[in-house]
């Protein structure tokens, strides 16, 4: 199989993020700074990767701990290295000039054979030292277990799915059981809320990871393993997949995305919005005619297309089921008794499209969807932002052209299948399709 | 029989001719002990380290290619030099050949060649066992890398994690290689353990107690244990991998109820004693090494063995570490990341003593104390690191990322690697009768020493910054060029120092050969009992069965204390160290069976792969090497047999000890 890598015209739109939104300044870290480490070591990336500049308390807590131990550490590094180098000094003798075999008859040291005290001695602080940590480790690890039970919180938890290669984000904001929002490669929180996540796979293992922000959870199918995500700041915080998941590992974003309360609660509004028939005759029919014949099979938008009449999710539905050919063409064409609208807006294979023009990026979070990305507002990019056009035609043409995957897998399709059959005016339109779709009840 | 060399025979020369019968042609065994052919059919556990180390260097410079290719596709940001697949095949086979095809059998070398010699035995238990492990791991290095040519090599990482490394997600038969491919490297591991753990239980020289023996021969005696325990777990994991993969059953299938965890609990639980059957030979050498040039006894004898074998228990008990992220609880959690910071305590127990021996002592830096300390000052970085993410909440942070790529290669190369050519620079005068050049292994030292800090100590700061593992490219935005370029750099450092160590070879052979220079049995006034007897070893190791009366016995030969306490010498090594003179011992015999046995294990990994009618050709060559095996003479007849009446006075002891590895030979 040919693989290709993100050509050219990728590499511009990925440098068009060259400065992420950073509303708030993050806390720095005093000890670092300190140390005079941070120079050094703080990313000095323009993407916000590093573990070292926290924009959570969590993250802030492990990074505080971090620096006591590498201080720790320094010390016995400096006491050990200090020994080799003091002993290469003081003790060194030189190597007899003919290399003979026989050493001369000079003077022995000491033929010192131990030291049972010093020895006992030297078993013991390490242990101490060693208890001493894990005594601050256990109280960390199960003070970060604790999740505050947060009466008012605007988010039950978010099921995480992860799946070659991009992030669904099922959004329980009741405890009805059934997603009350569905987006893909931005998880968008409210900024200080503590939310519980479950996060699991369909397919590999998969990880979770918000450097900024949390630690890692691995997304293994078939376990929801809880975690907890906080963003302390408002502000866009990439991380990437970390749980090897075959071709396009390192082409797996996802992003939290922290908003202010009332900034959130309006996209979570318009998110539980269904979108609406565009009116009959403009581009954008033509387009919903387009997306209906060639991609409704995998991507769900929510009042048009239809979906699981049972709401059940299917977490784990490994692709080989939903595999090329006969499944899931004929799962679709089974009698619409089965299948009815909005009952779950989970798809299972592709990302759900409803609110696609809300989000800032696409194709698993690695391309820009607007050229201005760092927009006033991340709620306003569907109104204000530029369109990243070309970069999303090409996506939506050739695909594993843009990003490995492993479309024609003998074994079962996985990542987005090329439609180079596709005239350029069925991609236009189906663009302005998916980027100004309307939604019930909007104003 | 006219054999001439000028190494000392083992056999008699012309005391041929009087035997009756001969049976079957086929089932007579071999006889020529030199030759290139006398290699393929060799139990001299001497020739088998020396193959065994040949075969690790040579897949040594096989996965350091590998390693430079991953370098230079991430030596600066959107590297083109390797595709997605391609790149997931290379840092996969990077890994296992690191692993498997590169520490295990340089570890292996130094127990076939040195075991039997440091507890004063003729050969190992079962010699015939012995080659048989050699050339079964040859054939598993082999096989597994055809699958280059074959489709393509695994890709699911050396960690393979379920599930993607089912048929769905890994479709071609990369991965049916790395299952297939490290079961029959794991047959060698474990034949080799019982081997050698018999040899060094049973074989000992008189006088030696347990804690008489070296300090090497003590840690390659807990990693045959770990590898006898651990071994069989990873067998298990890759059968079962096996069966999914060819069978179509569902250990690991998630939709029929399989468990991807399981996966990981079984390799981890072989992953982790691996570190320390990768690390503990490593231990061992430069424990031999650093007495020896510091003048001085091995501080804390018992200490050292016995945080050794500490080691070996406690690295039973903290696999879990690996999985901190994978969900498993947390209490789990809790429990292995305390398990996993007190392993820090033997560890660092060593380390002390390493250090205390060299406290007041003489010092000489030749090439392997350098590498020697090298491992200490590296190994403790390493160490340090490991601390960092025993801590579990800090792992989550740190876990796939660059900075645990930086930890384990503080570990293994700078521990178990380092060790190793510490170990190499020793040892060779008294395998190959000359030593190397002290000029060109102090520049394959630094270069080394300074690449593998240019390459893996930048990692910390990248994978602090962010940068995770096993990621094909990343982005200019990400801030990672600076130090990936450096890291690419140090890459070639190493690679550099490599070099340097080959040229070392071939200019000190050349040198040796040109201009013999007589190194005599003990070049560097060392400890053990391998240095009592000439250099190259003779083929019968000692003439005489050596007698223990002390720890570090030879040492305590050659000096002694007078009535003011101070040392004197007692003795020159020249004249009573034995001369390999000895021309009527009794050895067992070559065989051609252990190597046909082998070659059926790849053809039964091609027929699971491609077409079951290869069991055809498989099945019969295991039955000619199992049946051949079973029914050669346990001796040729027409090789000569000792009793010659010229021999010396100890001839009966002699040949009653290597009769009985004979004996061992047949029943193995």
């Amino acid at each position: 199989m040919k693989l290709h890598t993100p050509q050219p015209e990728t590499t511009e739109v990925e440098s068009s993020q060259a400065t992420p939104p950073r509303r708030f300044v993050s806390r720095r870290n005093g000890l670092l700074t300190v140390v005079g480490l941070s120079l050094l070591l703080a990313g000095c990336g323009d993407r916000h990767l590093s573990t070292m500049d926290p924009e959570s308390p969590i993250a802030e807590k492990l990074d505080n701990f971090l620096v006591w131990l590498l201080l720790a550490a320094g010390v016995i590094f400096v006491l050990v290295q200090g020994a080799i180098l003091y002993m290469a000094k003081q003790f060194r003798v030189k190597a007899p000039e003919d290399e003979s075999q026989v050493y001369p008859d000079e003077e022995f040291p000491e033929q010192i054979h131990g030291n049972t005290r010093l020895e006992i001695g030297w078993t013991i602080l390490p242990t101490v030292i060693m208890a001493v940590i894990a005594f601050f480790t256990l109280g960390l690890l199960f003070e970060l277990d604790d999740v505050s039970a947060n009466e008012d919180r605007q988010i039950q938890e978010v099921v995480v799915v992860g799946q070659q290669w991009w992030w669904e984000f099922q959004y329980h904001l009741d405890d009805d059981g059934i997603p009350d929002i569905v987006t893909a490669n931005e998880l968008v929180l409210p900024v200080g809320e503590e939310i519980r996540l479950r996060v699991t796979s369909r397919d590999v293992i998969h990880s979770f990871w918000i450097p900024t922000l949390n630690g890692k959870r691995d997304a293994v199918p078939g376990r929801y393993s809880p975690w907890t995500i906080e963003a302390g700041n408002a502000g866009r915080f990439p991380g990437e997949c970390t749980e090897f998941c075959g071709f396009s590992h390192a082409y797996m974003e996802k992003f939290a995305v922290g908003l202010p309360l009332d900034e959130w609660q309006e996209w979570a509004a318009t998110q539980q919005r269904d979108a609406v028939l565009p009116t009959e005759g403009t581009a954008e029919f033509a387009g919903w005619e387009v997306f209906n014949n060639q991609c409704a099979s995998c991507h769900v938008i929510n009042g048009l297309t239809s979906h699981y009449e049972d709401g059940s999710i299917d977490d784990f539905a490994l692709y080989s089921n939903v595999g090329v050919g006969d499944d899931l063409a004929d799962v679709l064409n089974q009698p619409p008794v089965r299948y009815i609208d909005k009952q779950t807006q989970v798809a299972g294979a592709a990302p759900n499209l409803t609110h696609l023009q809300s989000r800032s990026t696409f194709a698993g979070g690695i391309f820009e969807l607007y050229k201005n990305p760092d927009a006033e507002r991340y709620i306003d990019l569907a109104s204000e932002g530029t369109l990243n056009r070309g970069a999303l035609e090409a996506w939506i043409v050739n695909a594993p052209e843009q990003k490995a995957n492993a479309w024609d897998s003998p074994s079962g399709q996985r990542g987005m299948t090329p439609f180079t059959a596709l005239s350029a005016e069925d991609v236009d339109n189906l663009v302005e399709f998916l980027t100004n779709l309307e939604y019930e009840g909007a104003e | 029989m006219a054999i001439t060399e000028d190494r000392p025979l083992a056999l008699e020369a012309g005391a041929v001719t009087k035997v009756a019968a001969r049976p079957l042609g086929a089932l007579t065994r071999p006889q020529s002990d030199v030759g290139w052919a006398s290699w393929f059919t060799t139990v001299d556990h001497k020739k088998i380290g020396i193959m065994y180390g040949v075969g690790s260097l040579f897949f040594f410079l096989f996965g350091g290619v590998e390693a430079l290719m991953i370098r230079i596709q991430l030596a600066a940001p959107d590297g083109q030099f390797l595709s997605e697949s391609l790149y997931n095949q290379v840092f996969t086979m990077h890994g296992v050949t690191m692993v498997f095809l590169v520490i295990m059998p340089m570890a292996a070398a130094f127990a076939n060649y040195l075991l039997p010699l440091q507890v004063g035995a003729r050969d190992v238990a079962f010699p015939r066992l012995n080659a048989f492990s050699f050339w079964c791991w040859l054939a598993g290095a082999i096989f597994l890398n055809t699958s280059w040519f074959l489709g393509g090599a695994p890709a699911g990482g050396w960690f393979a994690y379920a599930p993607n490394t089912s048929v769905t997600f890994a479709p071609g038969s990369g991965m049916d290689f790395y299952a297939i491919g490290l079961q029959i490297v794991g047959i060698a591991s474990l034949v080799s353990a019982i081997n050698l753990i018999v040899t060094v239980l049973n074989m000992r020289a008189p006088g030696m107690s347990l804690l008489k023996m070296p300090v090497l021969t003590w840690m390659l005696l807990v990693t045959q244990f770990l590898l006898l325990f651990a071994v069989p777990v990873i067998t298990i994991a890759l059968f079962l991998l096996t069966f999914d993969r060819s069978f179509g059953a569902n250990f690991f299938n998630v939709e029929q109820g399989g468990s991807p965890l399981l996966w990981q609990h079984l390799f981890w639980i072989f992953g982790h004693p691996e570190v320390y059957i990768l690390i503990l030979p490593a231990f061992g050498i430069i424990s031999e090494v650093i007495p020896t040039f510091s003048r001085k006894p091995i501080f804390g004898y018992p200490f050292m063995v016995g945080s050794g074998i500490a080691i070996g228990f406690m690295g039973w008990g903290v696999w879990a570490h690996h999985m901190f992220v994978s969900g498993v609880g947390e209490i789990s959690v809790a429990a292995f990341s305390l398990s996993t910071m007190f392993i820090a305590v033997p560890t660092g127990v060593k380390i002390l003593n390493w250090l205390a021996t060299m406290w007041g002592g003489r010092l000489r830096f030749n090439t392997p104390m350098l590498f020697a300390c090298g491992v200490i000052a590296m190994f403790t970085i390493g160490g340090l690191s490991g601390v960092t993410h025993a801590v579990a909440p800090s792992d989550t942070q740190q876990t796939d990322t660059y900075y645990i790529v930086a930890h384990f290669h503080y570990v293994i190369f700078g521990g178990s690697l380092l060790g190793m050519f510490s170990g190499f620079y020793f040892w060779w005068p008294k395998v190959f009768g000359y030593k190397l050049s002290e000029k060109w292994g102090k520049i394959n030292f630094w270069l080394m020493l300074i690449g593998f800090n240019m390459t893996f100590g930048p990692m910390h700061v990248l994978g602090l910054q962010g940068m995770a593992r096993r990621h094909q490219s990343y982005a200019k935005e990400d801030g990672f060029g600076f130090w990936n370029g450096i890291v690419s750099a140090g890459a070639f450092v190493i690679a550099f120092g490599t070099l340097a160590f080959l040229i070392n070879i071939w200019l000190s052979a050349r040198s040796a050969k040109r201009n013999p220079v007589e190194v005599g049995p003990d070049p560097w006034d060392a400890r053990s009992l391998e240095w009592s007897t000439a250099s190259p070893t003779p083929v019968h190791n000692f003439d005489v069965e050596p007698t223990v009366e002390f720890q570090d016995d030879w040492w305590h030969r050659k000096w002694g204390e007078n009535e003011e306490g101070k040392i004197v010498r007692k003795a020159y090594p020249a004249d009573i160290a034995q001369d390999g003179s000895a021309t009527d011992v009794h050895l067992p015999s070559p065989s051609y069976w252990p190597l046909v046995l082998s070659l059926s294990l790849p053809v039964i990994g091609y027929s699971v792969i491609y077409t079951f009618w290869l069991m055809i050709p498989a099945g019969a060559l295991f039955l000619a090497g199992f049946l051949g095996w079973a029914l050669e003479p346990a001796d040729d007849p027409e090789a000569a047999h000792g009793h010659a009446d010229h021999g010396h006075d100890d001839d009966h002891d002699a040949d009653a000890s290597a009769d009985a590895a004979d004996e061992g030979a047949s029943v193995g």
